[in-house]
């Protein structure tokens, strides 16, 4: 089920009131909402909700069995078996046929004939992000940051639906809590949430799907065709796209909790207005970010030794973050590109003698600028095909100056410009008019959300193009 | 005198606000304002929500969308709450999103050009840069990914010129013009100045179903694969191979490949036959692309994996088994440029440009 289709209103307006009905009666409400989440889910293909089934309760299994011990050794144990269970099951529906080709690759190359069987396996939707949230409630667990809740409660953690398919990553610590005392209806923040629709609903369908079909899919699809503004566009209108695409999602899945409700952190923080590579990774998917830093960066040593032990965390996190969004190398060189970035950064700032200046004037947009281009060098190889199409553009980028260019249209520039300048708009803003629109009266707010429909309705393509990060 | 004693009211919530001084509502107005914005939402935009009805599968829910999508659309122009979404339609150049065109438009005599006799084959034209042959690609979305293959596959070639956009429309065929039309929308490219000398087309992944829309007044048809459908369909892949050579243009037509579902396999084996019987009528002007084998693995059937020359496993087909993946697509197009190339002097121009 797409958040923007007339299917997903009608089981929306169903849920809400029924689910501030039980709301007061938890034991009522759980059943109700897993009910709910799991019918969404199934939307897709019902067989899968099994696996959703087993993953909850595998890691709520070892959650409670860790949680019940006191002999560290085995206490670590039963971790790396949920941990190692988790991923296998991901590596085994998102990478099993890739690394198999791959290793096949490698033997040919050597001159190996190895026998080794695709499976032709179909991915699962939302599962990088559930087994993320699964992985992060065990190993909290064993932390003893956080203890086990009952059954339906962590069922009810990791099928939420708002959360399900494609984020944001929301930690045990951030929405359980939440779930054990009910939600006050008599105060929800509307106004934040209806923005927060209203906005993720026009990235999606109207700036998303419009580049891609303008000018991205058609760059991308034939780099060699295409001049070099053609490309340079394409590759800021990707840059766009993906933005648009997945914080229109992950906006309208917060929204849709807050009407329900329930607070999920924030994903995106303006992310083309960050300074440093840094800075753009505590802006762009933040909860993937945290997720990294504290499952992966952390425990891998951090910046906890050398200078050179530092940079190879870096790198590997960043490594890792590449693949988890696709079973590719492309994605894996995207991760490389980051990670190099970000280790040559900490490299200059752990020069000697240097002393960290604040951003100011023309310091500050040639930071934002140079970032910018970096960020969307890296998102060449992420959209591209394969290498020899991600070289085709680069190459296509510097050769092609002074031919025709009847892709760069007024429209898809205009589509550039409200994106990226939409993320150097004063916070205020915002605040601004949700303050105002929440002040209306309840038929007037129905009446600005329902010429909001029309717009986006209006505005976007014909259909419901897929969310990118479905397949992630 | 004490004073006198008031009924009981329930008292308002005292107002609460959150960052920024907005003000925190109810559920019960959260649900209020969602339900009327979406009832008024769907008023507003009418006539796009009943072509979005009626370009849906076959069965209850179409029936369904169609009975409450009619009557809200009459409404919505009654009180003429469908001016807005017309206006803005116009301003964007797209008032024709949401007419629901089912006309199956087969080209009226006076369309016709001479024809070569069939028993003659054609001369092989020559094109150059200075007079290059203009092609297009076009069709549902089986047809992107080879399209855009065919794309980088003729870039360095400048006796042709092709689009920079491969017309593929997602979830089309020839099944459904109320979805999309492809018979007027290849009619009008084929009348318009930028009309193409060639044409790469790929239909029917959509269209292995028993449901039709356009049939001609009182016509109904069977089941797929009976003889009425068939003959209907038939028509239709008439329709557009002679909308297409009857303007003067050669047309390359992909065959459907194999998939992973074996039913669906044999629907498309009964397209592919109709397209093959209609292309092989049309000799030296229509030409029949069979990609079955292309991507059948070592038993003859489905492989999303197929070891190119050098044993490497190349990965052929998306997940859903019937889409294609990138080297598909360039296998696709060598197939597509090798028929150009039988048709059309494409490279003699660089013998001469070399002198």
């Amino acid at each position: 089920m797409l958040f923007p289709t007339a299917t997903f209103a009608i089981f929306f307006v169903v849920v809400l009131p029924l689910s501030w009905l039980l709301m007061p009666r938890g034991e009522r409400w759980r059943p109700f909402i897993i009910a709910a989440s799991y019918v969404f889910y199934s939307a897709w293909d019902w067989r899968f909700v099994f696996l959703l089934a087993f993953s909850t309760v595998w890691n709520q299994l070892f959650a409670r069995a860790i949680y019940a011990r006191t002999n560290v050794a085995q206490r670590k144990l039963l971790l790396a078996l949920a941990v190692a269970g988790d991923v296998a099951l991901l590596g085994y529906f998102k990478y099993y046929d890739f690394f198999v080709s791959s290793t096949h690759n490698v033997f040919t190359l050597v001159g190996l004939d190895v026998p080794l069987s695709i499976r032709s396996i179909v991915l699962p939707v939302g599962i990088s992000f559930f087994t993320f949230m699964a992985i992060s409630y065990v190993v909290d667990t064993y932390r003893g940051d956080w203890q086990p809740v009952s059954f339906g409660k962590f069922a009810a953690y990791l099928s939420f639906f708002p959360h399900l398919v494609a984020g944001p990553i929301v930690r045990p610590g951030e929405l359980l809590p939440q779930f054990e005392t009910p939600r006050d209806p008599r105060y929800v923040d509307t106004a934040r949430a209806f923005f927060l629709i209203g906005t993720g609903l026009f990235k999606k369908v109207v700036i998303a799907n419009y580049l891609a079909s303008a000018i991205v899919d058609p760059v991308f699809g034939a780099p060699n065709q295409h001049s070099s503004l053609e490309t340079l566009v394409g590759i800021y209108g990707y840059a766009v796209q993906i933005y648009a695409d997945f914080s229109g999602y992950t906006d309208m899945a917060i929204g849709f909790a807050l009407l329900l409700g329930f607070r999920f952190p924030q994903n995106f923080d303006s992310p083309y207005a960050a300074v440093s590579i840094q800075d753009f990774w505590r802006r762009w998917h933040m909860t993937l970010s945290r997720w990294l830093r504290d499952y992966v960066y952390i425990p891998l040593g951090g910046n906890r030794g050398s200078r050179l032990f530092t940079y190879r965390n870096l790198m590997l996190t960043m490594l890792i973050g590449g693949l988890w969004h696709g079973a590719g190398w492309t994605f894996v060189a995207w991760g490389a590109i980051h990670g190099s970035a970000l280790v040559a950064e900490r490299w200059w700032r752990d020069r000697p003698g240097y002393v960290e200046r604040p951003l100011t004037g023309l310091r500050r947009a040639w930071h934002r600028f140079l970032t910018f281009q970096i960020v969307c060098f890296a998102w060449i190889f992420f959209r591209a095909d394969s290498f020899a199409d991600a070289r085709d553009v680069i190459v296509r980028l510097f050769t092609a100056w002074g031919q025709a260019s009847p892709l760069v249209t007024g429209g898809a520039l205009l589509a550039i410009a409200v994106g990226i300048g939409s993320q150097y708009l004063p916070p205020r803003f915002p605040l601004m008019v949700m303050a105002r629109f929440s002040r209306l009266p309840v038929p007037a707010q129905a009446v600005v959300l329902s010429f909001g429909l029309l717009l986006a309705n209006a505005m976007g393509p014909e259909g419901v193009a897929p969310f990118i990060y479905f397949r992630f | 005198m004490e004073p006198t004693a008031r009924p009981h009211r329930r008292r308002r919530p005292e107002e609460r606000t959150a960052e920024g001084g907005r003000r925190l509502h109810s559920a019960g107005s959260a649900f209020v304002v969602a339900l009327v914005a979406l009832v008024l939402g769907a008023v507003l935009n009418a006539p796009g929500i009943h072509k979005s009805a009626a370009g849906q599968p076959q069965g209850w829910k179409r029936d369904l969308a169609l009975r409450l999508s009619g009557p809200l659309a009459n409404v919505s122009h009654a009180l003429l709450l469908d001016e807005p979404r017309r206006g803005l339609k116009a301003a964007l150049g797209r008032s024709g999103d949401d007419v629901i065109d089912t006309a199956v438009a087969v080209p009226p005599t006076s369309d016709v050009k001479p024809q070569t006799p069939v028993s003659v084959p054609p001369r092989r034209t020559r094109f150059s840069p200075s007079h290059p042959l203009r092609l297009w690609t076009v069709g549902d979305s089986l047809v992107i990914v080879p399209g855009e293959s065919l794309l980088r596959a003729v870039a360095g070639n400048r006796a042709i010129d092709a689009s920079s956009k491969v017309d593929g429309r997602i979830a089309t065929g020839l099944e459904r013009p109320d979805v999309f039309n492809w018979f007027t929308d290849v009619r009008n490219k084929m009348r318009s100045k930028d009309r193409p000398g060639a044409v790469v087309a790929m239909f029917g992944g959509n269209d292995d179903h028993d449901f039709m829309t356009g049939l001609p007044p009182g016509e109904e048809i069977g089941p797929f694969g009976s003889p009425s459908w068939t003959a209907e369909y038939r028509r239709r892949v008439r329709t557009i191979m002679d909308l297409v050579t009857r303007n003067g243009a050669y047309l390359v037509w992909i065959g459907l490949p194999i998939s992973d579902d074996a039913g669906q396999t044999a629907r498309f084996d009964t397209i592919n036959s109709i397209v093959q019987k209609e292309a092989a009528r049309r000799p030296g002007r229509v030409s029949y692309l069979d990609t079955y084998f292309y991507f059948a693995g070592d038993d003859g059937g489905y492989a999303e994996y197929i070891p190119d020359s050098a044993g490497r496993l190349v990965k052929m087909r998306a997940d859903d088994g019937v889409h294609f993946e990138r080297p598909a697509g360039d296998l696709i197009a060598q197939g597509v440029l090798h028929r150009l190339g039988q048709r059309f002097d494409l490279t003699s121009w660089r013998l001469s440009a070399g002198r």
